[in-house]
C-alpha cells in the first residue's frame, strides 16, 4: 500500500512527467514561464487545481452518470480555476502577479493535465490516493515549467525572480522571450530526461 | 440505483450546477470587497504614476492604504467632461469616486459613438493634470494615464499598461520605463488631425509632439497611437480652448516685455 502510495506521487514527477513523457499542459509552459515568479504562481496554482479537482471528482466517481461525466468534470475543474482567481485577484501582495498572468490563469480549465487525472485516475481510485495524484502532477508539470522560466528569464531578462543575475553588460536576447524558445528548451529538456532514463527510450 | 437514467442524469446535473453556482456567487461577494479595493488601488498607482507623485517602483512597493492616503493628500480636484468638453459630473475627491481602469472601455465605446461619454479628469495639486487613455494592442485591450503641465499643452508623464502584449516586445510600453520618459516634455497639438505621433521614426522630424514606434512591436505601437488620438480628440474641447487661451496670454506678455524694453 505505502509502496503503491509512493508510486502514485513520484510517478508523476518522474516517470511520467505530464510535460516532458505525456506531453500534456505545453500550451501553457510556453507562455508563463517568461519569468519565473508568474511561472511559480501557476505551477502552483495548477498544482491546487488538479489536486482538488481530483479530490472533489473522486468524492463523486460512484454517483456521476456515465453520459454526462465529462460536463460534470468540467463544471468542478472550472469551479476550482475560478476560486483560484478569485482568490488571487483578492489577495494584495498577489494581485500583480495575477495581472500579469491574466488569461492563464483562467486557462488552467482547458489544461489537458486537469481533465486528463480525473479521467484516468480519479473516476477510478479513492479519494486520498487522487487528491496525492492530482497534487503530484500538479508538481511534476510546475517543476518543467520553473526549469524553463529559469532559463528564460536568466537569459531573456538577465534577472532571476525580478533581481539581475547577469552584470548589466549582457545584452537580453529576444529569441528567449518568444514563445517558439519555449518549444526548443522543452524539447531539450525532452532529450535530456530520455537520455538519462532507459525506460522511456522507444526503439 | 441506476445513475444513467435520464432523469436521474437532470437531476444530478442540476444539482451540481446550483451547489457550484452557489459555491461561487458566495465566494465572489466574500471576496468582492478586497478586489474592489486592489483594482482602485492599481489604478490609482497608474495615475499617480503618471502624474510623477512618486516614482513607479515606490508606488508599487507602498500598500493599497497608503496608496489611498496619498492619493488623498495629492488630489486637488477631479471630475468628468463629455464630448463637448464641458463639465458633466464630479468625481468627489472625499469618496475616492475615481473612474476604475475597468470602466475605461465603455468610455472608449462612447468616444466612438460620439456621445455619452463621462470622461474623467484628474488635477493634482501644482496643477498637473491626469487624463486616460484606452485602446487595443496586438492581443489585446491597452490603456494608459497622461499627465499635462499646468499649461494643459506639454505632457509631463505617462504610463502605460496592457491586459495581454507580447513580452519583450508590446510589453515594453509597461515595462520599460525609458518608453514612458520619452513623453515628458512632449507636446499635444490640440486642434490638429492627429494631436500626437506616435510612428515609425517620427522624432527625426523633429516636431514636439511625437515619440518613435518600439522596433518589433509595429502593433502594438499603432494601437497605443490610435489611442492617444482618439482619447485626445475626446479631450480636444475641454483642454484645446484653455491651451489656446493660455498660448495667447503668453503671446501677450511677450508683447508686453517687448514694450517694456522699447520704452
Amino acid at each position: 500500500m505505502a509502496q503503491k502510495l509512493k508510486e502514485t506521487i513520484l510517478n508523476p514527477i518522474l516517470k511520467g512527467n505530464p510535460i516532458t513523457v505525456l506531453v500534456l499542459g505545453i500550451c501553457s509552459a510556453l507562455a508563463v514561464t517568461v519569468q519565473l515568479k508568474g511561472a511559480l504562481v501557476m505551477a502552483l496554482s495548477v498544482t491546487i487545481v488538479t489536486g482538488l479537482s481530483s479530490l472533489i471528482c473522486s468524492l463523486l466517481r460512484n454517483t456521476i452518470p456515465n453520459r454526462v461525466r465529462i460536463i460534470v468534470q468540467l463544471v468542478v475543474v472550472a469551479m476550482m480555476v475560478i476560486l483560484v482567481d478569485q482568490i488571487l485577484k483578492a489577495g494584495e501582495a498577489t494581485y500583480a502577479i495575477d495581472k500579469q498572468l491574466s488569461v492563464y490563469i483562467g486557462l488552467i480549465i482547458t489544461n489537458c493535465i486537469v481533465m486528463g487525472r480525473i479521467e484516468a485516475f480519479a473516476l477510478g481510485n479513492k479519494p486520498i490516493p487522487s487528491l496525492l495524484d492530482g497534487l503530484a502532477n500538479g508538481l511534476g508539470y510546475g517543476l518543467i515549467l520553473i526549469v524553463v522560466a529559469f532559463f528564460r528569464e536568466l537569459l531573456g531578462s538577465g534577472t532571476l525572480f525580478g533581481f539581475q543575475v547577469l552584470p548589466a553588460s549582457y545584452i537580453p536576447n529576444n529569441l528567449v522571450i518568444l514563445p517558439p524558445f519555449a518549444l526548443i528548451l522543452l524539447g531539450c529538456i525532452i532529450w535530456v530526461h530520455r537520455a538519462l532514463d532507459k525506460d522511456l527510450q522507444e526503439d | 440505483m441506476n445513475t444513467n437514467s435520464n432523469v436521474y442524469t437532470v437531476i444530478y446535473t442540476t444539482i451540481v450546477v446550483v451547489i457550484v453556482s452557489a459555491v461561487l456567487a458566495f465566494v465572489a461577494m466574500k471576496l468582492g470587497p478586497a478586489q474592489d479595493a486592489n483594482a482602485k488601488a492599481e489604478t490609482l498607482r497608474q495615475m499617480m504614476s503618471a502624474a510623477g507623485v512618486k516614482p513607479t517602483e515606490e508606488l508599487y512597493a507602498t500598500n493599497n492604504a497608503d496608496i489611498l492616503q496619498l492619493y488623498a493628500d495629492n488630489i486637488e480636484e477631479a471630475y468628468t467632461i463629455g464630448l463637448n468638453g464641458e463639465k458633466n459630473g464630479d468625481l468627489s475627491i472625499a469618496q475616492d469616486k475615481i473612474e476604475l481602469i475597468s470602466k475605461l472601455k465603455p468610455q472608449h465605446k462612447a468616444i466612438l459613438a460620439g456621445e455619452g461619454a463621462t470622461l474623467p479628469v484628474y488635477i493634482f495639486k501644482g496643477g498637473v493634470t491626469v487624463i486616460p487613455i484606452y485602446g487595443a494592442g496586438l492581443w489585446g485591450p491597452i490603456w494608459g494615464y497622461v499627465a499635462l503641465n499646468p499649461d494643459c499643452y506639454t505632457i509631463a508623464g505617462a504610463y502605460f499598461d496592457h491586459e495581454s502584449e507580447t513580452p519583450g516586445l508590446g510589453a515594453k510600453i509597461k515595462d520599460e520605463p525609458w518608453f514612458r520618459e520619452k513623453f515628458v516634455g512632449k507636446t499635444i497639438e490640440w486642434g490638429e488631425e492627429r494631436a500626437f505621433k506616435l510612428d515609425k521614426n517620427a522624432e527625426a522630424t523633429g516636431a514636439p509632439n511625437t515619440v518613435d514606434a518600439i522596433t518589433g512591436a509595429t502593433m502594438t505601437s499603432k494601437g497605443l497611437n490610435e489611442a492617444l488620438n482618439i482619447w485626445f480628440k475626446a479631450y480636444e474641447k475641454h483642454f484645446g480652448v484653455g491651451a489656446f487661451f493660455h498660448a495667447l496670454e503668453e503671446h501677450a506678455i511677450e508683447e508686453t516685455n517687448v514694450n517694456a524694453e522699447e520704452e
